[in-house]
């Protein structure tokens, strides 16, 4: 049986198939890939053109499925009009397509997969709109994850379903928050803010929540 | 071995993508030393996935699809490949800031065993800057206005709670007395992200607190 809806869309198809792509390692970065500037270097290696046969036939249905809700993420604490929401679900979903290469569906769930290129596409997207200026694209923050072994792969793609069970299950004041600071992106002083409660109890319903999450990991 | 860690607090604000940039790349910085605490963002991660799934969908047109699958073959953006001059065990975030050595960057002198760098990330409420503490070297008593982070990059210090090491991350509030003392052998170098200056407290020290300013930006 599939964890969510989310995964039956990718579940042992298209994403499973594909051969692992090689992470580009930094040290054999030929100097000659360089095109625009010195340093820069092109991701295109990722999707060969054999990824491309298996993934477009693919794309529809994945993007019928996540489109709907990648765009009420962009629209959810109505900080984006509608028109930079559909250009955050395009931009969301071209990067689907360039990072597809690098997605284990046994590391992560399809669905807090997308959710972290979503989010991390939203906060570029709110910085270049407030004409933030930063060295640093969120992409930068990714981190160059070393091959882990196949049993702790397994104890993340297990913890990863048990998260999903106990959002179920968690109180609505503490859900509420959760939901307040990672689909409208507001800090824990903002969620406070909005919801009139003082700052020390947005802290510790968080942190109440994450407790529980913590003991379900250890079990 | 990573001993001291993020609160959970920093952490899932982390996974959430709210935490200011100074301070979300002194937690990226420490993940890339800390295997334990990259696995609690994955869970953390986990729940706004758990959270997107159940959004209420909104509707996009089909025309849309079409403009994705017409943009496929865009070129992919470029990015940083790493500084092949740099150290190996710099965290590749702050090998994209520094870019290049420590000997490269413009250090101010503060005491004679302190220089700090200030880096810019662009973080208007966070300093973002690199402590050198020469070997066994003291950084006068002090205390902070507001929040301070640090993550130990090389050598190491303690202070009146513990010793720490490279890949710790350390977290004091307000008005928290403390006195870093670089560990001997070896120069110490730390990130340290402040949203406030810090303030020396010794009589001693004192004259040189108006000359040390937030350098956020």
């Amino acid at each position: 049986m599939y964890a969510s809806r989310s995964d039956r869309y990718l579940s042992a198809t298209w994403w499973r198939k594909q051969p692992r792509a090689p992470r580009p390692q930094h040290k054999t970065v030929a100097s000659g890939t360089c095109q625009r500037g010195e340093g820069l270097t092109s991701g295109a290696k990722r999707s060969s053109p054999w990824v491309k046969v298996r993934i477009v036939p693919r794309l529809p249905g994945f993007f019928r499925h996540f489109a709907p809700l990648i765009k009420a993420f962009a629209l959810s604490g109505s900080s984006l009009s509608a028109t930079h929401a559909d250009e955050l679900v395009q931009e969301v979903m071209l990067k689907v397509w360039q990072k597809a290469g690098g997605f284990n569906p046994e590391k992560a769930a399809a669905s807090t997969w997308v959710y972290t290129i979503a989010r991390n596409c939203r906060t570029d997207m709110f910085r270049r709109l407030q004409k933030f200026d930063t060295p640093l694209a969120s992409d930068d923050f990714e981190l160059e994850s070393e091959e882990e072994e196949s049993f702790i792969v397994l104890h993340t793609r297990r913890g990863s379903e048990r998260v999903r069970e106990l959002m179920g299950e968690l109180p609505p004041d503490q859900a509420q928050i959760l939901a307040k600071v990672y689909m409208e992106g507001k800090s824990h002083s903002e969620a406070a803010a909005e919801l009139d409660l003082p700052l020390g109890t947005v802290k510790s319903r968080v942190r109440l929540a994450i407790q529980k999450l913590q003991a379900l990991m250890e079990a | 071995m990573v001993k001291h860690h993020p609160p959970a607090e920093f952490l899932t604000e982390y996974a959430a993508g709210v935490l200011p940039v100074a301070q979300s790349a002194c937690v990226a910085a420490h993940l890339s030393y800390c295997q334990r605490c990259r696995h609690i963002v994955e869970r953390l991660e986990d729940i706004g996935g758990a959270h997107f799934e159940q959004l209420d969908p909104q509707p996009v047109g089909d025309s849309m699809l079409d403009r994705v699958l017409a943009r496929l073959d865009d070129p992919e953006p470029l990015r940083y490949a790493r500084n092949e001059a740099s150290d190996d065990r710099l965290p590749g975030l702050l090998d994209r800031l520094i870019n290049g050595d420590y000997a490269d960057l413009a250090w101010k002198r503060v005491t004679q065993s302190l220089s700090i760098s200030y880096l810019k990330t662009g973080d208007l409420e966070h300093e973002f800057a690199l402590y050198r503490i020469a070997e066994g070297g003291k950084i006068p008593e002090h205390t902070h206005g507001g929040s301070e982070m640090t993550l130990v990059l090389s050598g190491g210090f303690s202070d009146e709670v513990g010793e720490y090491h490279p890949g710790d991350f350390i977290v004091r509030e307000g008005w928290d007395k403390h006195t870093p003392v670089a560990l001997e052998g070896e120069e110490c170098i730390c990130l340290a992200v402040l949203d406030a200056p810090l303030r020396f407290t010794r009589l001693r020290h004192r004259w040189l607190n108006p000359l040390i300013k937030l350098n956020a930006g």
